[in-house]
């Protein structure tokens, strides 16, 4: 394939100060644009260090993540891009515990340039997208996981992101849940042409990827392209 | 949802913490709008008598500290009569008496010439005017009659003196309300004061360039001599100065100033305590809002609106008990008649300021704090 990858590191490392820890030690990796990729590794493997460079939360003590070509190091507002450009789900999902599922969803679109109905407006159909339309004035507190974390999934897809990058999406959830979390991430993937980057320590969440990507003591130890007929088999 | 919806949602839902913070600046505003509020309207009333009557200059002893009990001879009057562009001149002795059987100190006595133009402010009550000859006859204030549970016809001692009280009057000064008038020879007697008065005010006549024509009558009134050469020792001060700078209000508002300082910095610490605590507690979510994109700028002003609303409502409530504290200590005797029941709208201003300054400096650091954690840092606090 020729084109631009969407995201693509070169060399990078990440040396943390206390202990010294090298949690990323020179990963080159390419990502294409639509693709859906899981980083798979043990604890303390690097697999969320990657994750947290590759959505310029934290910054790579050598080495370089492009962006569709272009250096991190050379955006001035990492702010801005990462509020315009990618959408974060967590394993704890970190929503705000005083809003209720309408108003979470809203929270990052104040970076954005809609207006506050239009706001409204969005946000009632993201959360519509992932099943969610039925508890919009609910708060956390009263949502089951599951619907913490599709609430969560609507927030990440707030400014319309081109990535979507999520940390063990599935790790505070039940095996049915987290199978529905996986069938709408395969359903932005495979509807809405989403490039997807999930970390994970589960085959089976893996399993749902196209592209297996293995981690160990902070380098990549292994990639492997799955024929994955449970994309096509998937649904929201 | 607007932003500031979202400022609201923080700071009610968390409900106990924002309301201590408010009660601590409405503390604090609450002893700078009264405190301040009481010493300027101190000001402003006697500002008022002087102004509503056009005196233009206020003639007391030169270099004199206490004014209000310092002497000048009553003939320099005479002498400042004969001034050109000079219209009235009108003298007056005060001094201060106790009656400590109703508890009240420091009650001010005031001796005018039957013709002053201070009795024409004068709305009695109850009784008459003082009369050219009433010279066992002694004029309350409301407040001072109130105060001695005395009405018109009764007797009152004062100073070892016995009078009869011929009337109770009202005036739009309290300081006057909470004052007795008798006439200028009856006081200088019963204070062992003859031929002298406290000061004399001065009106002039109205001239195209009126503050040439002041500037040029005080500058005549500070070199009057006495027949033997002597200089008076006397001053001429603009009326506006003249309040300005009497020493008892001066140090009025300083007290007033110093108290308020204080009570703003408690104000303002406490602010910046309770937003350490809020940005400390919600580390984790100022990460999130970090790692959805918010920008620093954003964070900061998440901080500080919310300091500023604690503060603004603080100021609020402050401001409201101020009004009203004042207006109940007109009902208290013993500083009632120093005390204006209402509070100037720029002192109440001044204490939207200061609010807002107190939230602002109380939210700056936090703010700071807030804006410069690392997402990824803030994420992983528990």
């Amino acid at each position: 394939m020729s084109e631009t990858p969407l995201l693509r590191t070169e060399r990078l490392c990440k040396t943390y100060p206390d202990g010294q820890v090298n949690a990323l030690v020179e990963v080159s990796l390419s990502i294409l644009r639509g693709e859906y990729v899981a980083i798979m590794g043990a604890s303390g493997s690097g697999k969320s260090s990657l994750l947290n460079l590759l959505g310029a939360l934290d910054r790579p003590t050598s080495g370089e993540v492009f962006f569709e070509g272009q250096p991190l190091s050379g955006i001035p507002d990492l702010d801005r891009f990462r509020a315009r450009k990618i959408g974060f789900v967590f394993q704890s999902f970190f929503l705000l515990p005083t809003l209720s599922a309408l108003e979470n969803v809203q929270v990052p679109m104040f970076e954005g340039l809609l207006g506050a109905r239009q706001r409204v407006a969005k946000a009632r159909e993201l959360l519509k997208l992932v099943g969610m339309s039925h508890r919009l004035h609910h708060r956390p507190a009263q949502l089951s996981v599951g619907e913490r974390q599709r609430v969560a999934i609507a927030r990440s897809l707030a400014n319309d992101p081109v990535l979507l990058l999520a940390d063990e999406p599935t790790g505070n959830l039940d095996s049915r849940t987290a199978a529905e979390v996986l069938n709408l991430f395969a359903h932005l993937h495979r509807d809405k042409g989403m490039t997807l980057v999930l970390v994970t320590h589960g085959q089976e969440v893996a399993d749902r990827a196209e592209r297996v990507v293995r981690m160990r003591d902070g380098r990549i130890c292994g990639v492997e392209r799955i024929a994955n007929t449970m994309l096509d088999a998937a649904t929201p | 949802m607007r932003f500031y919806e979202f400022i609201l949602k923080n700071v009610w839902q968390r409900k106990a913490r924002s309301a201590l913070t408010t009660i601590g600046v409405a503390i604090a505003v609450t002893a700078v709008v009264a405190l301040v509020g009481i010493a300027d309207g101190f000001e402003r009333s006697f500002r008022d008598l002087y102004e509503r009557r056009g005196v233009d200059l206020m003639v007391v002893r030169a270099g004199a500290s206490e004014r209000l009990s310092s002497s000048i001879p009553q003939r320099v009057g005479e002498q400042i009569r004969q001034l050109p562009g000079v219209r009235s001149v009108s003298p007056g002795l005060m001094d201060v008496v106790s009656f400590e059987e109703a508890n009240l100190t420091r009650v001010p006595l005031q001796g005018w010439a039957s013709d002053s133009s201070l009795f024409d402010e004068l709305q009695m009550q109850d009784g008459r005017k003082l009369e050219a000859d009433d010279d066992k006859g002694v004029m309350l204030g409301m407040v001072l009659a109130k105060n001695l549970g005395k009405k018109s016809g009764e007797r009152l001692e004062i100073a070892g003196r016995e009078f009869t009280i011929v009337g109770v009057f009202e005036c739009f000064n309290v300081y006057l309300n909470g004052s007795a008038v008798m006439l200028l020879p009856v006081l200088q007697t019963l204070m062992d004061r003859p031929g002298q008065v406290t000061g004399f005010e001065v009106v002039l006549d109205n001239a195209p360039d009126k503050k040439e024509l002041i500037e040029r009558v005080r500058h005549q009134i500070n070199s009057l001599h006495a027949s033997n050469g002597e200089p008076w020792g006397i001053e001429a001060i603009p009326t506006m100065d003249y309040v300005k700078s009497t020493s008892q209000l001066q140090m009025a508002k300083a007290m007033a100033w110093m108290t308020s300082a204080i009570a703003l910095i408690i104000g303002a610490v406490g602010v910046l305590n309770t937003m350490i605590m809020s940005v400390l507690e919600r580390t984790r979510e100022i990460g999130i809002l970090r790692a959805i994109g918010w920008r620093r700028i954003r964070v900061v002003r998440l901080i500080l609106y919310e300091s500023v609303l604690l503060s603004l409502v603080g100021a609020g409530i402050g401001i409201g008990a101020a009004v009203l504290m004042t207006r109940a200590l007109t009902w208290w005797p013993v500083v009632n008649g120093l005390v204006r029941g209402d509070v100037a709208p720029a002192v109440i201003v001044q204490g939207f300021l200061i609010a807002l300054a107190v939230g602002l400096i109380g939210g700056a650091y936090p703010a700071y704090r807030g804006a410069h954690l690392l997402p990824t840092e803030a994420l992983r606090h528990e």
